[in-house]
Parts: structure tokens; C-alpha cells; sequence
């Protein structure tokens, strides 16, 4: 990745400048990332050692996303930086073309339309020029033609006058010609004799004048003669110098008519004009010459022909032409004021023969004027065109002196420069322009570097909008990109993190293993104990506690594994039904005896609406309240605890937004509501069975602040530092309830309470059977008018119940200690004996005033009298208690006690009262339905007094025995419940427990021997009759001993009571007799036989006797061992090292089945499914799941699916050294049947196998 | 007679502190109660069978360990093996060193299972010159004509 992000950085350097500047910080920012991203790298690979794991993976995990988003980061830069530079190049390359064409084709089509310009103006003085040669040679041609006719006329002169009426002839011929065409400069004629003839015209002063030279000197013959052509040397300029002494005269005429206008003057020779001489026509032909002259500033062009004698053999004379150029300069410049620029003409040689500037032509020099050479031009402009020609070209002009350059920097700007070459004979010339490039092409250049301006600045505005464009387009693509690299790399800091919990549920799954074996061993060794008659009570106690105590341990445990699974979102709740009602009042029984020795009191108050059955995950409520009410009283010290419940059902639940935090008077409101409405509630529960169940706990503890409200959910958290030292804890309680409560739809909250404490507030959502919702404790004690004395040391708990009781009509009084309950007594019997029919008023009563109830008092004689006395107002410290039980026993007859125990009162107590008759004996602490059961009891025992059986003491002893018998059976139950219902049932309930289990699952029956004490052993077999069992109970009803009356019956139908099967009246020597019967109903019963397993029995020795069991093993010691305690038991073991030999085993099984489909023809079904049994190789696999070959859970696929299709389904057990829940899971997705962990525990064994077989059987 | 007494005596005490030290636990008592009339020598037969088991297994073990690329997977079969027949007698401290034994092998850790290897053969010539002295001092007792107390 950072050679990829290296890679971009070339490229970004080659894109188009006109990004750079975002680009320079994306740069920047990206070699910020690179430098960031190699540390981190290096930290990673930092060697680590096994200790510091965790921590590494925290790190890792808080790197890794920043690694995977720079990552895409990356990606997301280098696209969008190829996209902008594609862009770019895109533009850019538009831009380019455009401005080519564009400016390519103008300059192309201008610069043809220049060319044809400059053409054309240099076209033009050439041809002038042209023009002027050519009317120069017309002129000299017909001036020679003249002359010739002239002289041919005077051929021959002889006579002096002859030859000057010849030249007055050949002066008046040459003047009409000379006037005829004006811008001649000059006619010369120059005879052979050396006279000369010649007009001028000064155009300067624009005079004209007549110049001839003297007569006298010339010789009028002779000369003609002579001269030949081959004297043609003679000819020469010498003659008209040797005429130097000749005199000149110089004769102004009239421009117009030619008439002398002055004298003749005589000037030296040479003065004015050149006089074409012999010399300049040597072979006889025209010849062209560029002359200078004093009296102009122009160059003369002069031309000269000779004039031949009419034999055409000599010339005579010679004629010259001599024409200004200056109007050739004149129409350049004319020209040149049109179209700016420069024109001029050389001679071939480079002197400049005329110009379109002002600029002289000639020099000056000490000999007269010359004619100047170009680069000598004054004129900055023609100069430097002809030094740059000169440059460029030196002599080597092209062919043809045709030269066009478009770009000539001349000075500092720039110049088309174009020559043409005239080639006259004799006078070649070269004509050259000079146009300022400006003047063509400056709109053009500048039009073009205008539009290259506006497309340069119209592509970089798109640019950048389509930078701009492709950041917001992709900035949702890179957004998304982000999300989704930070979503991977959340991924995959929940994988590493699953590995981790990997590790961490590996570490539970030995911690589990390790904890719950020996945690196992105590319990099923305290279940042993509890079954030994030799115990004393106090230590039968002390055992049942260390019982309850490892439960609670071993649930601790549990929950331990539980949290975990609750953190990892594994929990699942169960979805059974069970006793609300129930549960609560087993925890608040197990917490109780805690508070006890804590001095509080727990009371247990729920609303007589709450729902009997409801169907929820009953351990989790539990440990739900358990952690509540044990985190209350870590807290309480002195006062009391009390567990509130209360039902609302779906219809209120608009309501419970604004629960009241005055919950007391809410909660009577409500009571009173659903009091009204109950049966209406009832239908409304049925009809919408998810019920919103409040609870509170309510205690007087130390408080917790208002601010920690919220926070003392949270894990770990305490809400005083100081709270561990002082109570422990590790601060998970109240997490795990919160977290649980959640799971069920509820909420749980700390509440305001006015007085000191706490309350916590929750509800719960749970689902109520539709056929249970209905089956609330129904409770009419009114029509019975009982009157109940409450004599409870705890004032909560008597309040609470006073109230409840008066609400179901009952009439209640309270005593809370022995002097208030001995005047209380004795008033109200006073009262009753003394006033036998009048109205008592009960203001003697300290606590309740209940006038208005009073007029029922004169109901008092009929009514029953229930006093509940709790066993700590007697005084125990000295002998007094036996006085005060005598004074009790006054009031016997006219009223009934019910004893509320301590957990530790001594059983010489417990025989003391049962010795004097007070045998309504229940245990702390005191909760509703206790009181039903006193109550029943007593109306019970009221009923069959007045139907007039044969009462005798007997009977009530029966009663109370039942009663006691049941309270007793609601711990165990409970405890039971509790343990089937845990998830790990199999390793922490007791082995008894676990048979138990087992056996109810399938029998629908419970047998317990819980046998507490010498007196209880009487009653040792107690089957739980509920109504749903009571097809069951038939059964046990076969037993002679077991005679149910009737009216007993009949008289518990209606409630929900437990009765002793053994309803015969029990005697102490009765005992043994029970005892029989027992064994016999095991005898009897050989199927339930094994069910009744207890440590000590020797009925299980040969509990396995005629099993076949495969055993798959492939360890050899437990091999051997397995075998060994199977066989003991009377098992016939087959042992196999693998899977694959167990499915051979197997194999075998087919004709078997065979002769079971012979079977079913012949005879009933029934018989057959026993036949089946008998001729199935095997009864029993015990399958190790990790083996060699074939492993356990894929050998048990193997026989399944050979298995399907038939009604075959052999047990198969596993055996496996863990004992985490999930390997049950695996072991019984794959189609076992039950679990046994490593090492083999051997009653488990043979419970679990017993079980399995029994099923088949 | 007196020297039987004695040597019973002394066979309790060793079996004792075989229990208190750990190296055993209560499987091995109830291989002993499984041994009775009908398996007068399951006890040996189980421990000797245990022995032959453990030194093939920690034979193997080595082999595993000693290669360049090790199998952990062998390894960690081998070991739950081990620990499964070594939970069967109640060689308890055989045990516990097979599941720290387990744990490295899951974390791949190399170091640590050559360690444990280290340990676990340790432990094992241990359980296995106890229970030797063990069953010396019981056929003693039996060839002095007494009877192995339970």
C-alpha cells in the first residue's frame, strides 16, 4: 500500500500544473499518512509475549482501522487524482487543438492576402519604373530616328551655315520633343565633330534650359569620314574632354513655347547634365546608365543611343535621354502613405535608386554627389532591412532575387520583407518592401493571443469545476468507502474479538470442568449425608445448609459462565412455565435464615392478582431477585426487606410511563383497582396473555446516592469505593440483573424512597399460560370469620400481613411482643366471656382501630379463633418460656396457635410443643401462603369438629403433620425446581436430584425421601399430589395400607394442597410399619426400583442386570474401567477401540429387524416392541466422542441414519472430558441422548443409563 | 502377624499421602471399590494398562514435538488421550499438567508444550514409582498372608 501511495506521487508530479495547488496539500497529506503508517507498522511486529496478549489485541484493534482506512483513503485519492489529471489532459488537449485551427488557418489565409499585398505593392513602382525606362526609350528611340532623318536631310554639310541650319533643325526637333514629354530631364545630343546639343529641365526651379557648346571649335568636315567602326576608340570621352576648352553656353527658354528668354551664358562644360558621349554606346546599341547630377537629389536614369549616318555605317551622333526617378520615389511614397511600410529600389549592385521615405539618395562627396548604397540609407528602417537582407543573404541572393520572409526582426519589431528583381539589360534592379508585420498581422496575433487567453482561462475553469465536480461526486463515494473500510475492519475487530472470547469461553469451559467436578462431589457427598438416619438434627441442619449453601455456589458458578454467555449474546432464555409464586418464596425462605442472623426482617408481599403460573426462564427470575435481595441485605443492617409484586396487565401498560414514585400509595390504588376488577383483569390477562409483572425491592439499608442511580448497573461498578472492602462483591450483581431484566422486556431503576433505603424498581414482561392465566389464589376466609392474632416481632412483615389479611376478611389483631399479645389475649376473651353478645370495641388495640368492623365481632363465638405466635417473643434466655407456653394453653381450647419457627430452633423445642398440642409449626419467615395453610387447616379442622367425627388429637396431628409436611416439600420442591431448570442440571444438581429428574420427566411422579428427623421418617414417602397428578396418585391408592377418607379428600380437592399419600393414621410405631410399606412399593414396583436409588441401597448393585452395552472407547485404561463398573452392575460390555467398529457392531442389527417385522405379523404390537428389545444387539452405546477413525459424533450420525426410517432408535450416551453446554449441544444435535462427562462419575452413569433404558422399555 | 499389621498400616499412610499430595484422587477409589472377587487385579491391570498407554502416548508425543512443523492437532489428540486415561486412574497432577498441556497446544505455543512434555513425563515416572511402591507394598501384604485394607 505505501508503494502504491509512493507510485501516485510521480504521477501527480507529471499531471498538469494547473492542479497543483490542491494537489500540493493532498501531497502533503499523503506523505503525513505514509509517515504516520510506517510506525505503527514497525510498533506491531514489536516481539510480544504470551502475558501481554490482551493488551495486544486491544492495540491491534485500535490500529487496524486506521490502517484499513488510510488504505482506502488511498485508493480513494489515487482515483480521484487519475481522474482529474485525465481531466485535465482532456482540456488541455481541447484547448491546444482549438487554438491551432483556429489560429493555423487565420494566419495561413492572411499571410496569402499579405503575400498578394506586398505583391502588388511592389509590383507597382516597378512597373512605374518599368513605365519610365520604357517612355525613356521610346523618347531616345525616336530622337535618334529624328536625327538620323535630320542629318540624312543635311548629309553632307558643307558650308559652315549648312551644318547650322542642321542644328537648328535637329534644336527646334529635339525641343518639340523634349517640351512633348516633361518629366525628361535632359536630351543631349553629341555629334562626332564634339558639338553638343542638349535641353534641360531643372525640376527644382522649373526652368528650362537650352545648353550647346561653341561652334568654332569644331571642325565641320573631316570627322565624318573617318569615322569608322573601327575608329569607334577615337569616339571616346576624350573628345568631349579634350573639348574642354570648348566654350558651354547655357540659354534659358520658355518651358512652354521654347523661345529664348535670355542670354546665353557661358558655363564650364560639365556643369549641369551628363552629355552622353561615344563612349557610352561603344558597340552601337542602346545602353542604359544610373547618373547623378548636381542639380537634382534623385538618381538620373540616363540612356543612350547612337545615331547612325544613313549609309549606316558610323555613327554620327549620339542621343541621351536622361529621366529623373524621382517620381518612381514619388509613387512609393504615395504608395507607402496607403499601407505602411517601406519600399525602395537598388541597382543590382545595392545602390538605392529611390525610396518611398524622404531620405536622401545621394552623398555627398568631395567629387559631387554618388548614389548611396542601401545599408548607407538614412532611414533607420530601409538600413536595417538591407543589413538584414545583406545578413541573411550576403551576395547570394536566390536566383531570380526573389525573397520572402515573413518574421525579420528588424530593431525590436518584427517585418515582412519581400524582394523582386527586374532585369533590365544593362540595369538589373532589385526592388524591395518592408511592412511592419504589425500592420498585417497585429489584430490578427492579437485576436488570437486573446482567444488563447480565453480558452487557457475557460478550460482552467472547467478544470477546476470538474475537480471540484469529481471531490463531490466522489466525496460520497469515498464516505461510503470509509464507512464500508470501517466497517471491515469493525468486522474484523469483532472477529479477533470473537478469538479472543474464544479463548476466554475455552478458559470457562476448563474453569467449569475444574470448578463443577469437585463442586459435584460435595454436593452429591452432602446428599449421601442428608440420607443417613444417624444424623443428629442439628447436623441433619447444618447439612441441609451446606446443601443449599454449594446449590448457591454451584449456581454462582453457573451464572458466572451464564454472564458470559450473556455478554457474548449467546444467552437464550427458556420458555417454561413455572410457579412464580413459588420461586419467590423459596428465595425469600433461603434469605431469610441470612437476615436472621443479620437482624432484618425479609418479607415477601405480593398482590393476591399475580398470576399463579407464568411462563418465563424461572432460574433467571430467580437469580434476578436472588442478586436483588442479597444486594440488600449487603446493604441493611437492621430493618427489613421487602419484596413487593404486583400484576399489570397489557391494557395498564400506558400507565407504566408514569409509575409513580410514590409507590406506596400508587400501589394501594392500584390494589384497589385490580380488586375491583379482578375478574375483568382475569379476562383481559386471558385474552392478551403477556403480562407486565412489577416488583420492588424495598429495604432499609444505607441508600445509594442519586447520582450513582444509574451508574451502580453498570459492571463493576460500586456505588462506594469503600463497599468492598466493607461487604465484598465484585460489583456484577446488579449488571447482570439489569442486563437480564432487559433480556426479559423489562426495565429495571433505582426509585426515590422518602425514608432511608433503596428501592429498586423493575418489571418484568412475561408470557402467562392462557389455561393458568385465571388461577389466582382464590381465597374466601371471610364466610369462615376467622380472627386471627398476629404476634410477629417483625413489624413490617405483621403489617403487611395484617393488611392482606383484613382485605380477604379476615379480622386481625397485632401483638408485637409477649405483654401486648397477654393483654391483647385477655381482653378479647375477657370480652368474649364477659359480654356474650355485646358489640366489643376494640379500641384496646394499639395499632388498628377497626370500629368499623366491630358490629362482626358480636359474631365472635362462631367465629375462630387463630392466634400465630412467632417463637421469638417466648423468652428463652431463662426457663420462663415453659411459663409462658402454660399460659398459653389456657386459650388452647377456645383458640388455635400456628408456631412460626426460627430456622435454628432446637427440635427439644419443636417436641415441647408438639407435646402440648401446638403442632401448627411453620418456619420463618412467614409469607402469604403459609398463612393459607394455617388457615386451611384451621377451618379444616373446624369443619370436621363440627361435622362431629370422631375428633381426637390424633387427627389434628395428622393435619398439622400434612401441613408440616408440605411446607417442608415446598423448600425441597423448590430447591429442585431450581436445579432441573438450571441449564448444567446434569453436573450441579445432586445425583438424586438428577434421578429425580429424570424420572419425573418421564413419569410425571415425584419421589422424595427427604427424611429430616426420627419423627418425619413416618411420613418418608410423600408423593406431591397436584391436580395434574392425581391420575398417578391412582396408582399408589392399590396399596392396602393406603386408605384415603374421603371427605379428607374432598375437603383438599379444592385447594391446592399436598397431601400425605399416607393418610393412615401414623403412630410412632407405625413408623416401622411405614417403613414395610415402602419397601414393598419398591418391590413392587421393580421398574421404579432403580428410580429410588439412594447412596446406601443395595438395590442398586445389580441395577443393570441383563443390559448389553456397547462401549466405544479407544483410551484402553478407560476402556478397562468403563467395563468394569458396567459389568459390576450386572451388565454384559462389549468394548470397541473406535467409531467405525461401534457402527460394525451395529451392522448386525438388520435381522433383527427382520424377525421384528416377522413380529408384528404374528402377534400385538406390544409384545413385539419387547421381543425387538430382546433380539436388538444392544441396549446401551457409551460413546467417547473424540476418537481415533471415527469420532463419537460422527459414528452417532452414521447410526442414525442407518436408524432412519425404522422405529429403532438405540441410546447412545456420550462420553466426553468437557463440560461445557455446547459440547451437550453438539453431542445431542448429532442425535445422542444424554451426556456423561469425564471422569465417569459411576452412579451418574447408572442413573442416566437406567434412564434410557427404561424409556425403550 | 505383627509385621502384616505393620505393613498395612504402612500402606495406608503411603496411600494417604499419595491422596494428600495429589497425586491421586477419587477415581482411584473407586478403581479400588470396582475390584472384588471377580477382578482381584483390576487395579493393577488398570494402572499397568495405563502405564503402557501413557508411555506410548508420551513416546509419540516427543516424536510429534520433535519435528520441524508440528502437528498441533496430533499433538492435542494425543494429549486428551493422555488426559482422559490419566482422569480414569485419578492420577490427578498428570492431569492438571494435561490441561495446561492442552492450552498451549491450543495457543500453538511450542515452547511451552515442549515444557509441558517436560512435565508431564515428570509427573508420570512420578504416579508411576508411587503406585509401583504402591502395589509392591499390597502384594507384600498378600504374600505375608494378610489382606489389603480398604
Amino acid at each position: 500500500m505505501a508503494e502504491k501511495a509512493n507510485r501516485t506521487h510521480p504521477v501527480s508530479f507529471e499531471s498538469p500544473p494547473s492542479p497543483t495547488e490542491p494537489m500540493g496539500s493532498h501531497l502533503r497529506r499523503v506523505f503525513n499518512r505514509i509517515s504516520g503508517f510506517v510506525s505503527p507498522w514497525g510498533r506491531n511486529q514489536a516481539p510480544h509475549g504470551r502475558r501481554i496478549f490482551h493488551r495486544e489485541v486491544q492495540q491491534e484493534e485500535f490500529q487496524y482501522p486506521s490502517n484499513s482506512c488510510l488504505s482506502s483513503y488511498y485508493s480513494v485519492f489515487v482515483a480521484r487524482l487519475a481522474i482529474m489529471v485525465m481531466l485535465a489532459i482532456l482540456i488541455g488537449l481541447l484547448t491546444i487543438l482549438t487554438w491551432h485551427f483556429t489560429r493555423i488557418y487565420t494566419t495561413k489565409s492572411i499571410n496569402s492576402l499579405a503575400y498578394g499585398l506586398r505583391y502588388e505593392l511592389l509590383q507597382r513602382p516597378i512597373l512605374r519604373m518599368w513605365n519610365i525606362l520604357n517612355s525613356t526609350v521610346e523618347i531616345t528611340t525616336a530622337q535618334v530616328k529624328l536625327s538620323e532623318y535630320v542629318i540624312k536631310r543635311y548629309s553632307k554639310p558643307t558650308t559652315q551655315a549648312q551644318q547650322v541650319e542642321l542644328y537648328e533643325v535637329m534644336m527646334d526637333v529635339t525641343w518639340a520633343l523634349f517640351a512633348s514629354r516633361k518629366a525628361l530631364n535632359a536630351i543631349t545630343i553629341n555629334y562626332r565633330n564634339g558639338f553638343v546639343q542638349a535641353f534641360h529641365r531643372d525640376h527644382r526651379s522649373n526652368n528650362t534650359f537650352y545648353i550647346f557648346s561653341d561652334l568654332t571649335n569644331y571642325s565641320i568636315s573631316g570627322s565624318y569620314n573617318s569615322n569608322t567602326l573601327s575608329s569607334h576608340q577615337g569616339w571616346n570621352d576624350q573628345s568631349i574632354h579634350s573639348n574642354i576648352s570648348a566654350i558651354w553656353y547655357h540659354v534659358p527658354l520658355d518651358p512652354v513655347s521654347g523661345e529664348r528668354i535670355g542670354k546665353p551664358k557661358a558655363i564650364p562644360p560639365d556643369d549641369q547634365i551628363n552629355i552622353a558621349g561615344l563612349s557610352q554606346v561603344p558597340d552601337g546599341v542602346a545602353s542604359w546608365h544610373v547618373a547623378v547630377s548636381k542639380y537634382t537629389d534623385s538618381p538620373l536614369l540616363s540612356a543612350a543611343l547612337p545615331v547612325w549616318d544613313p549609309s549606316n555605317q558610323s555613327i554620327v551622333a549620339v542621343v541621351g535621354v536622361t529621366t529623373a526617378l524621382y517620381s518612381v520615389g514619388q509613387l512609393m511614397k504615395e504608395l507607402v502613405e496607403v499601407h505602411s511600410g517601406h519600399i525602395y529600389l537598388t541597382s543590382q549592385e545595392g545602390y538605392l535608386l529611390a525610396t518611398s521615405t524622404n531620405a536622401p539618395l545621394l552623398t555627398n562627396s568631395s567629387t559631387g554627389p554618388k548614389l548611396m548604397m542601401a545599408i548607407d540609407s538614412e532611414d533607420r528602417v530601409i538600413r536595417q532591412g538591407a543589413e538584414w537582407l545583406q545578413r541573411t543573404y550576403g551576395y547570394k541572393f536566390p536566383p531570380s532575387h526573389v525573397v520572402h520572409v515573413e518574421n525579420a526582426k528588424l530593431g525590436h519589431e518584427h517585418y515582412y520583407i519581400d524582394s523582386f528583381f527586374l532585369n533590365l539589360k544593362r540595369l538589373p534592379m532589385v526592388g524591395v518592401i518592408i511592412i511592419p508585420r504589425k500592420y498585417i498581422m497585429g489584430k490578427v496575433e492579437e485576436r488570437a493571443l486573446k482567444t488563447l487567453i480565453i480558452l487557457i482561462s475557460a478550460s482552467l475553469c472547467i478544470l477546476v469545476i470538474g475537480c471540484v465536480c469529481i471531490l463531490i461526486l466522489t466525496n460520497g463515494v469515498s464516505k461510503e468507502m470509509k464507512l464500508r473500510a470501517e466497517l471491515i475492519s469493525h468486522l474484523d475487530a469483532r472477529r479477533r474479538a470473537e478469538a479472543s472470547s474464544n479463548y476466554k469461553s475455552q478458559f470457562l469451559a476448563n474453569m467449569s470442568h475444574e470448578l463443577r467436578t469437585p463442586m459435584a462431589a460435595v454436593i452429591g457427598l452432602l446428599d449421601i449425608l442428608i440420607c443417613d438416619d444417624c444424623l443428629t438434627n442439628e447436623q441433619y441442619a447444618t447439612v441441609t445448609q451446606i446443601r443449599k449453601c454449594s446449590t448457591a455456589l454451584l449456581r454462582l458458578l453457573n451464572n458466572i459462565l451464564d454472564i458470559s454467555k450473556v455478554e457474548s449474546g449467546k444467552l437464550v432464555l427458556e420458555d417454561a412455565e413455572f410457579d412464580l409464586g413459588r420461586e419467590l418464596e423459596g428465595l425469600v425462605d433461603m434469605f431469610s435464615v441470612q437476615c436472621i442472623n443479620h437482624n432484618v426482617e425479609t418479607v415477601l408481599d405480593l398482590s393476591d392478582d399475580m398470576p399463579k403460573l407464568v411462563r418465563g426462564d424461572s432460574a433467571r427470575v430467580v437469580q434476578i431477585f436472588a442478586n436483588l435481595i442479597s444486594n440488600s441485605i449487603k446493604f441493611t443492617t437492621s430493618g427489613h426487606i421487602i419484596l413487593r409484586g404486583w400484576c399489570e396487565n397489557s391494557n395498564a401498560y400506558g400507565n407504566s410511563g408514569k409509575f409513580p414514585l410514590n409507590q406506596k400509595a400508587s400501589r394501594s390504588a392500584l390494589k384497589a383497582k385490580f380488586k375491583q376488577h379482578r375478574n375483568h383483569a382475569k379476562r383481559a390477562c386471558k385474552k392478551n396473555n403477556k403480562m407486565i409483572l412489577w416488583f420492588e425491592v424495598d429495604d432499609t439499608g444505607c441508600g445509594i446516592d442519586p447520582s450513582k442511580w444509574e451508574s451502580v448497573f453498570e459492571s463493576f461498578e460500586q456505588a462506594d469505593p469503600s463497599t468492598t472492602r466493607t461487604h465484598g462483591g465484585t460489583g456484577l450483581g446488579l449488571c447482570i440483573v439489569r442486563t437480564l431484566v432487559n433480556k426479559m422486556g423489562g426495565e429495571i431503576k433505582v426509585v426515590k424512597k422518602n425514608s432511608p433505603g433503596t428501592i429498586m424498581q423493575l418489571y418484568l414482561l412475561l408470557n402467562t399460560p392462557i389455561e393458568g392465566a385465571g388461577q389466582h389464589c382464590q381465597l374466601e376466609f371471610g364466610e369462615h370469620s376467622l380472627v386471627v392474632l398476629l404476634a410477629l416481632s417483625g413489624s413490617m412483615g405483621r403489617l403487611i400481613m395484617s393488611q392482606w389479611l383484613r382485605r380477604n376478611g379476615v379480622f386481625t389483631w397485632e401483638a408485637s411482643e409477649w405483654n401486648e399479645l397477654t393483654q391483647i389475649l385477655g381482653q378479647l376473651f375477657r370480652a368474649r366471656s364477659s359480654v356474650p353478645n355485646g358489640g366489643l370495641v376494640m379500641q384496646c388495640l394499639p395499632s388498628e382501630p377497626l370500629k368499623t368492623e366491630a358490629p362482626n365481632i358480636q359474631d365472635t363465638r362462631a367465629s375462630v379463633f387463630v392466634i400465630i405466635v412467632d417463637i421469638g417473643l417466648l423468652d428463652w434466655s431463662t426457663d420462663i418460656w415453659r411459663e409462658q407456653l402454660n399460659f398459653l394453653d389456657k386459650y388452647h381450647g377456645k383458640a388455635r396457635f400456628a408456631w412460626i419457627l426460627n430456622h435454628d430452633t432446637s427440635n427439644f423445642i419443636k417436641m415441647e410443643l408438639r407435646r402440648k398440642g401446638h403442632l401448627l409449626m411453620v418456619n420463618k419467615p412467614l409469607y402469604k401462603s403459609k398463612v393459607v395453610h394455617i388457615l386451611e387447616a384451621v377451618i379444616k379442622g373446624r369443619d370436621l369438629e363440627m361435622q362431629g367425627k370422631n375428633v381426637n388429637g390424633l387427627k389434628s396431628t395428622r393435619i398439622e403433620g400434612d401441613l408440616h409436611e408440605s411446607l417442608e416439600i415446598d423448600s425441597t420442591h423448590f430447591e429442585e425446581v431450581a436445579s432441573s431448570d438450571d441449564s448444567d442440571r446434569s453436573e450441579m444438581g445432586s445425583h438424586k436430584s438428577v434421578n429425580a429428574y429424570h424420572f419425573a420427566g418421564k413419569q410425571k411422579d415425584r419421589i422424595k425421601k427427604p427424611c429430616p428427623s426420627q419423627y418425619q421418617t413416618a411420613n418418608s414417602c410423600l408423593v406431591e399430589f397436584t391436580q395434574v397428578y392425581s391420575t398417578e396418585n391412582n396408582l399408589r391408592t392399590e396399596d392396602p395400607h393406603q386408605i384415603r377418607p374421603n371427605s379428607h379428600d374432598a375437603g383438599n380437592e379444592g385447594h391446592k394442597l399436598m397431601c400425605n399419600k399416607s393418610t393412615s393414621p401414623l403412630t410412632g410405631a407405625e413408623c416401622e410399619n411405614c417403613r414395610c410399606q415402602e419397601q414393598h412399593l419398591i418391590s413392587t414396583c421393580p421398574k421404579e426400583h432403580g428410580n429410588s436409588y439412594s447412596g446406601k441401597t443395595v438395590n442398586g448393585q445389580k441395577s443393570l442386570e441383563g443390559l448389553r452395552i456397547l462401549l466405544a472407547e479407544d483410551t484402553p485404561v478407560l476402556q478397562r474401567v468403563a467395563t468394569i463398573m458396567l459389568e459390576k452392575m450386572g451388565a454384559t460390555v462389549i468394548a470397541v477401540g473406535d467409531g467405525l467398529q461401534a457402527v460394525d457392531a451395529l451392522k448386525c442389527m438388520p435381522g433383527a429387524e427382520e424377525s421384528r417385522g416377522k413380529c408384528l405379523l404374528q402377534d400385538g404390537r406390544t409384545r413385539c416392541q419387547t421381543q425387538i428389545r430382546d433380539s436388538l444387539p444392544y441396549d446401551l452405546i457409551l460413546m467417547d466422542c473424540q476418537m481415533p477413525k471415527m469420532d463419537g459424533y460422527e459414528a452417532t450420525k452414521t447410526i442414525r441414519k442407518s436408524e432412519e426410517g425404522t422405529s429403532l432408535h438405540i441410546p447412545i450416551v456420550a462420553l466426553t472430558a468437557h463440560a461445557m453446554s455446547s459440547d451437550e449441544a453438539k453431542c445431542l444435535e448429532v442425535g445422542m441422548d444424554a451426556y456423561l462427562t469425564k471422569p465417569i462419575d459411576y452412579r451418574l452413569m447408572v442413573s442416566t443409563i437406567l434412564s434410557l433404558t427404561k424409556r425403550m422399555a | 502377624m505383627d509385621g502384616v499389621v505393620q505393613l498395612q498400616r504402612q500402606l495406608l499412610d503411603y496411600t494417604a499421602l499419595l491422596f494428600q499430595e495429589g497425586f491421586l484422587n477419587d477415581q482411584f477409589t473407586q478403581l479400588q471399590q470396582l475390584q472384588d472377587e471377580t477382578n482381584p487385579d483390576f487395579v493393577v491391570e488398570v494402572v499397568s494398562l495405563f502405564f503402557e498407554d501413557s508411555e506410548r502416548l508420551l513416546n509419540e508425543l516427543a516424536n510429534t514435538l520433535d519435528q520441524q512443523s508440528i502437528d498441533f492437532r496430533k499433538v492435542d489428540s494425543h494429549v486428551h488421550q493422555l488426559k482422559g486415561s490419566s482422569s480414569s486412574i485419578g492420577a490427578q497432577r498428570v492431569q492438571n499438567v494435561c490441561i495446561a498441556f492442552r492450552n498451549f497446544c491450543d495457543a500453538q505455543n511450542t515452547e511451552g508444550c515442549l515444557k509441558c512434555l517436560q512435565q508431564v513425563k515428570n509427573e508420570y515416572s512420578l504416579v508411576k514409582n508411587k503406585l509401583e511402591t504402591l502395589f509392591k507394598l499390597e502384594q507384600q501384604i498378600l504374600a505375608a498372608g494378610g489382606s489389603i485394607p480398604m
